[in-house]
């Protein structure tokens, strides 16, 4: 009896000192937040962004100034090439090559973002019983060419199970992937389980890794400078994964980006 | 006589570049006209290196001749290569071997993100500065000097890198020390630099 009340004693006294511990972090996390943004948050604080870009913040800030409620967010007008590229051409023969380097950056800008809807619009409204993500598709283009046009489309159950696919032009992530195609290893084990190993995609060669934290990933060369990135969260098996990616048109998106 | 030749030999050079630029621009516009969007994008990034080039070449008429005893190798200037395939690239040579004076000017180097934390931020560049490197103002830019010591010859190296803005300038001299590079540096007209090359 006395050794039944000694451990339950024990035991509530642990959790008690759990409670206070997971306070004291928990206050601890606002301090440093505190210290560097300058707000204090409140438990009801929520803030989001939809896809026309207006944004509402319904946090109060203690130091007295007002916090935002309303506003119209950007105007996502691309820019207009034919008239980039009609200033490109009065600054160049003005001699003015950095003014009309930065128009031709715009009018670059306003093609890949046109590029980048377009390959949006071939995609699958739904794949593998996953629906798209209304306001959730992203196209990123920095102007340089070179550097890459990203374009996103994200699918969930409205759960826990999310597809996201990433279209890249980009070289450099290319050049990561082309490693390990050409490495002639064919899967990396650690301590008895597969992490990574080469498979096909609609005949295209892939890699395909999977990780307990991030969930399965598989990643597609297209043609020289392109790259398709499937990441799946909470699919069931690699065969799942393999047959919501075989959803995706690659020949077309190929075209698309001028890929052979 | 060597001076006709020379400004026809310039004027021939900048006649074909603009002939270059305008015949891309044509493309850029008659694909996107038609929907062919990735032929545009790929006549665009021709206009882009076109325009680097120009731009290459307006900066090498800016750079000073000579550097102290050293004098520009003008004929192994280079307007293009190195790792930055796309985008301003522009190198120049003074002196020879064993003393030699590199000077390199490169947009969106991906070393600027690095090079413009320890510059910009104090507490890091404080706990980065050391006998090999510092942080010093070189016509009021912040820049990074570096030194090397080559333990075979006992000679001192310096390493003087200036961000632009996206622009890199990096001013390399062998066998020196930190009065001449700076000395030099102050030489470049990094002003005129940021305003084309931005």
């Amino acid at each position: 009896m006395l050794a039944l009340t000694i451990l339950t004693s024990t035991l509530a006294s642990a959790q008690i000192l759990n409670k206070l511990k997971g306070k004291g972090e928990q206050k601890a996390g606002e301090a440093i937040d505190n210290l560097f943004s300058g707000k204090k948050k409140k438990p009801a604080d929520q803030s989001s962004t939809n896809t026309n870009g207006t944004t509402t913040d319904t946090s109060n800030n203690s130091t007295g100034s007002p916090s935002n409620k309303s506003g119209g967010g950007l105007v996502s007008t691309p820019p207009d090439v034919k008239q980039n590229l009609d200033d490109a051409e009065v600054a160049y023969k003005k001699l003015s090559y950095g003014e009309s380097r930065y128009s031709v950056q715009q009018a670059m800008l306003g093609v890949e973002l046109e590029i980048g809807n377009k390959i949006l619009k071939s995609l699958p409204e739904t794949i593998s019983g996953l629906k798209k993500e209304e306001g959730a598709d992203q196209v990123t283009s920095t102007g340089y060419g070179w550097v890459g046009l990203t374009i996103l489309r994200k699918y969930n159950d409205g759960k826990e199970k999310e597809l996201r696919v990433t279209v890249a032009n980009n070289s450099v992530w290319m050049s990561a992937v082309n490693m390990y195609l050409t490495s002639g290893g064919y899967a990396q084990q650690t301590g008895g389980e597969q992490n990574w190993k080469q498979t096909k995609v609609k005949g295209n060669r892939a890699i395909i890794e999977y990780d307990e934290s991030s969930g399965y990933k598989l990643s597609v060369p297209v043609g020289q400078s392109s790259l398709l990135v499937y990441e799946g969260v909470n699919f069931a098996s690699e065969n799942e994964m393999m047959t919501a990616a075989n959803a995706v048109d690659i020949d077309g998106i190929k075209k698309q980006l001028g890929e052979k | 006589m060597k001076k006709i030749y020379l400004v026809l030999f310039i004027l021939t050079g900048l006649v074909a570049s603009a002939q270059e630029f305008d015949k891309n621009l044509v493309t850029a516009r008659t694909s996107y006209s038609s929907g062919d969007l990735e032929n545009a994008r790929f006549a665009m990034e021709a206009m882009l290196r076109d325009l680097d080039m120009a731009i290459g070449k307006e900066i090498l008429k800016m750079l000073p001749a000579q550097m102290g005893a050293l004098k520009a190798n003008v004929k192994e200037d280079n307007l293009s290569g190195g790792t930055n395939a796309a985008g301003l690239f522009v190198q120049r040579n003074y002196g020879a071997a064993p003393r030699q004076a590199e000077l390199e000017i490169i947009n969106n180097s991906p070393l600027m993100n690095s090079i413009g934390a320890i510059v910009n931020n104090p507490m890091l560049g404080g706990m980065m500065s050391n006998d090999n490197q510092k942080v010093i103002k070189i016509q009021g830019y912040k820049s990074l000097l570096n030194k090397n010591v080559d333990t075979e010859t006992g000679k001192t190296n310096y390493e003087l890198q200036i961000p632009l803005s996206n622009t890199l300038v990096t001013l390399k001299l062998n066998d020196t020390n930190e009065n001449e590079i700076t000395g030099f540096g102050n030489s470049i007209p990094l002003a005129k630099i940021a305003q084309i090359a931005q």
